[in-house]
């Protein structure tokens, strides 16, 4: 008696926490403070964010974590993203010397140097995209 | 009556004001910026680009210090870490493309990676950037946390290599869709290998925005330049010393 009602437990709450965004979020936040841990104590220099990612990528792969449990925390995250990067741009204010000669010198660099690297990377992979790739006759992403 | 404890914890009461304000601003702001770009199409009304400024001039407006904003709304910067992890799922839900196109995957961070390096060195050597500040800007294209590693190792400032790279995420992402619009390029992989290798986490996310298939090889894309670079780094400090 005690079991089967153990499971249906365990059921019920599956199904609600493959449709609660707040408890995936959770989730996600809890592999990424213990990949925080595992990164600091095996000293690393790979960032707990990526352990994380990596980690979350063999339980799903192996099939110990279903999708379901986190793709609706993970689409907040994603679509989210940008209001985390916010916070350090007001970083400048404690370089004075950005507001002259030296942060304009510095913003061209960041723009051609970006810009080269786009277009630079777009052109090479889609050369290699149908050089290298030629013989493989999938083209599902075209 | 006895005040000791009013003043005892009043540094503990102002943290959770400072915090309370500035989060609220940050978040607020964000939120009435997406609202307005939605309606308002341009490419300074993205949040990431008309939030920081309208936050900059408000901190200089209050005589707050950096330091003190910062304070309040380093939970937010942290929220990055479990954002790359929630990466993990679009890249799972795509495993085939790493599998059928490993070859076209690694020649694109190999030579992206390089390239950002490079232009980087040359460009700031060109318009006479000193030493230090030019090591932080070359690890600018990964993502934060592996930039900083790579520049304290290299022998940059990690704080400074932090801004540099939410700069160029902010540029690659605005303007890495015009670029792209420009060029003659035939596959999706093209596209989303250049917003990962360029600007990070910022342009993975505009390129989710943009195409959830573009996306996913940008967060790949993205993830295996910062191991990549990481691997690179010890060879690069002998380079350059």
């Amino acid at each position: 008696m005690l079991p089967h009602t153990f499971k249906k437990t365990f059921i019920l709450f599956k199904r609600k926490f493959h449709r609660s965004r707040i408890l995936q979020i959770g989730l996600l936040s809890i592999f990424w403070l213990v990949a925080q841990e595992i990164s600091l104590l095996s000293h690393l220099p790979i960032p707990g964010g990526v352990i994380g990612l990596l980690l979350v990528l063999m339980l799903l792969y192996f099939h110990i974590l279903s999708i379901r449990s986190l793709a609706l925390g993970a689409e907040w995250f994603l679509a989210e993203m940008l209001l985390f990067f916010i916070p350090a741009v007001p970083a400048v204010l404690n370089h004075q010397e950005f507001f002259g000669w030296t942060g304009l010198k510095i913003l061209a660099i960041i723009i051609l140097g970006t810009t080269i690297v786009i277009i630079g990377t777009a052109f090479i992979v889609d050369f290699s995209f149908y050089k290298v790739e030629k013989h493989s006759k999938n083209k599902n992403i075209q | 009556m006895n005040f000791d404890l009013f003043f005892t914890y009043r540094p503990l009461l102002m943290a959770a004001e400072v915090t309370l304000i500035w989060s609220f601003l940050t978040i607020g702001l964000y939120w009435l910026s997406k609202f307005f770009h939605r309606r308002y199409k341009r490419w300074w009304t993205a949040p990431i680009v008309i939030t920081p400024i309208i936050l900059i001039i408000i901190t200089i407006l209050s005589h707050t210090n950096y330091n003190v904003y910062i304070s309040g709304t380093h939970w937010l910067l942290a929220l990055l870490g479990p954002a790359t992890v929630a990466f993990a799922v679009p890249i799972y839900r795509r495993r085939s493309i790493i599998v059928m196109y490993w070859r076209t995957l690694g020649i694109g961070v190999i030579f992206g990676s390089v390239l950002s390096i490079a232009s980087a060195w040359l460009l700031a050597s060109l318009v006479g950037i000193d030493s230090t500040l030019r090591l932080s800007l070359l690890p600018r294209s990964i993502s934060t946390p592996f930039a900083m590693v790579i520049s304290g190792e290299i022998g940059g400032t990690p704080e400074l290599t932090a801004l540099f790279v939410v700069l160029t995420g902010i540029f690659g992402a605005s303007f890495g869709q015009l670029v792209l619009y420009w060029l003659p390029l035939k596959s999706k992989m093209s596209r989303g290998a250049s917003f990962g290798i360029a600007a990070h986490v910022a342009g993975s996310s505009k390129a989710y925005e943009l195409d959830s298939e573009i996306g996913t090889i940008a967060a790949l894309v993205m993830v295996l330049t910062g191991i990549f670079n990481v691997l690179l780094a010890p060879v690069l400090e002998m380079i350059l010393a």
